[in-house]
């Protein structure tokens, strides 16, 4: 890959697809649609790459846990913090005769009871109980421990790992994009709301790629958001900067420096007249705001109108940076043409009912433009299944879009890890 | 048997805004947001214009009280209050109940969040 060069950076809208090494020519849509494809991502991209679990604030003091579902390889790793902060996940199976342990999705305890037949566990993972033990045959308690699975945190981010014995580490796998984002902060990590997606009939592909381009946005979401994204400036909502990072990227995106509630707009005028337009978050953390804007890597063109650095980390999890804070997106395949996906926006906990007033209007725009993008892309996933078209074709400001199917391209295709990253 | 008009149950100068209670005080964002959603526009804007010029007075009057300390009725306002920017996306933004070609019903939902009434 082409080392990024500055000096092509320098124009308002700086080109981003071949200086970050990319080519230029149509996409075939068949990853989008194909099972046997699906099934290929199945193994090669989920089952070998670090997956990002979310924020280490989600086990918010020592034995607590939560429990997530990988649906595409039928994983459900419980996560744990033990009373020494170490952080494990496990498959959520019982050792006896392989029932679900934990039934819920969050929660503070330091052992784990399977609800079947009262089989007990630490959260490190040791088998501890096993009634009526003496009935069984040779048991060995020490062997009947909770199977782990690989985990590793990265600057407050929870990753595992399904292989058995990951081909590469974590720090290997994040390569240039860990090594540009570290130390960046995550302003009100501890707190968010969710906006969860139980399941949309798209690709997790076809998904994920709406979030990664602001062409769409003066299009998609003119009454909603569109405003905040262009303005006669940039009419088409083109992006600031751009860089491939290993098998990761990161985007900044355009915001409307002139944007002001419409006339009309009362409740927008009410929600946000003791705030900065720029802050649409509401206050954070003042320092923890500065360190990110510091951050050499986002927005690192440090032009002023930026309203977001969208980091895309391989294969399927989004960080949202904005002036304001910062959010999260997921996207989990269930099937070739479904996905299940969670928003976390992370926002403060409200210091006085104007702010919460301001965080409800907030969050409600937030889920009246997703819920446009759910309709959208279920459209786009009908119309790509019709077989009319065999290519998309991309423009500039969607190299996000080509980076990624490059890159997924490429682990389809890699015996091993390595050559992938290579 | 003798009938009395029943008690406000919102704090006293927002009595006007007792018709509105029963659909439009959701307990949960996601319970507000699911009511504006299945909504007809008249009723929509029939909150919004009842509720929107009593908006800033409403937020004066429940600064008196630290987010999630407060009295029921006052509570009660709150979650009206907090329908009102549900009302607006509607009313402001899609200029009808939802956003055009957006579907209903969908598989979204908004979890808990961090503060009083946003569970």
């Amino acid at each position: 890959m082409t080392k990024y060069e500055p000096e092509m950076q320098k124009s308002a809208f700086p080109k981003l697809t071949e200086p970050n090494g990319l080519d230029t020519g149509p996409i075939p849509i068949e990853p989008y649609i194909s099972p046997e494809w699906f099934e290929k991502e199945r193994e090669q991209i989920f089952g070998r790459a670090w997956l990002c679990m979310g924020r280490i604030e989600q086990l918010p003091e020592p034995d607590t846990y939560i429990v997530k579902e990988i649906e595409v390889r039928g994983v459900i790793a419980l996560i744990t913090r033990d009373k020494a902060d170490k952080v494990r996940a496990f498959h959520n199976v019982c050792s006896h005769r392989a029932n679900m342990i934990v039934q819920d999705s969050a929660g503070k305890g330091s052992r784990f009871v399977c609800k079947y037949h009262n089989w007990a566990y630490r959260n490190d993972g040791d088998c501890i109980g096993v009634p009526d033990r003496a009935n069984f045959f040779n048991l060995d308690i020490k062997k009947c421990g909770l199977t782990p699975i690989v985990c590793d945190v990265w600057e407050g981010w929870i990753f595992i790992n399904l292989q058995k014995v990951p081909e590469v580490s974590l720090k290997e796998f994040l390569g240039p994009f860990g090594e540009a984002f570290t130390n960046a902060p995550a302003p009100s990590a501890e707190h968010a709301f969710n906006v969860n997606v139980s399941t949309m009939k798209a690709n997790w592909k076809t998904t994920i790629d709406a979030f990664c381009e602001s062409y769409h946005v003066p299009v998609l979401h003119p009454d909603t958001v569109g405003a905040t994204f262009a303005n006669d400036s940039n009419p088409y909502s083109r992006p600031l900067s751009g860089h491939a990072r290993g098998a990761h990227r990161t985007m900044t995106t355009f915001g409307n420096p002139d944007y002001v509630p419409p006339e009309h707009a009362l409740v927008e005028r009410l929600a946000y007249s003791n705030l900065d337009l720029g802050n649409t978050l509401g206050a954070n953390d003042a320092k923890e705001i500065q360190a990110l804007l510091d951050h050499p890597a986002i927005n690192p063109r440090r032009v002023p109108n930026w309203a977001t650095e969208i980091a895309w980390i391989f294969p399927n999890f989004l960080i949202f940076y904005s002036p304001g804070g910062f959010f999260t997106l997921e996207f989990w395949p269930l099937s070739v043409n479904s996905t299940r996906w969670v928003a976390r926006m992370h926002i403060p906990k409200a210091k006085d009912v104007r702010q919460r007033f301001q965080q409800e209007h907030h969050n409600c725009r937030m889920a009246e433009i997703f819920l446009e993008d759910v309709g959208n892309l279920e459209r786009q996933q009908r119309a790509m299944e019709s077989g009319a078209k065999t290519e998309i074709v991309l423009q500039d400001g969607e190299f996000m879009l080509r980076h990624s199917i490059e890159t997924i391209r490429k682990w389809v295709a890699a015996k091993t890890v390595r050559e992938a990253l290579a | 048997m003798t009938m009395t008009a029943p008690e406000s149950s919102l704090p006293r100068d927002f009595a006007d805004l007792e018709p509105f209670v029963a659909y439009w005080a959701g307990e949960t964002n996601d319970i507000r947001w699911d009511r504006r959603s299945r909504a007809p526009m008249e009723q929509i804007r029939r909150f919004y214009d009842a509720m929107l010029p009593r908006a800033d007075e409403a937020l004066t009057y429940l600064e008196q009280f630290p987010l999630g300390e407060a009295p029921a009725d006052a509570t009660r306002l709150l979650c009206l209050l907090l329908s009102l920017p549900h009302a607006a996306m509607a009313v402001e933004f899609h200029r009808q109940p939802r956003a055009a070609a957006s579907p209903f019903p969908h598989g979204m939902n908004v979890a808990k969040g961090p503060w009083p009434q946003g569970w």
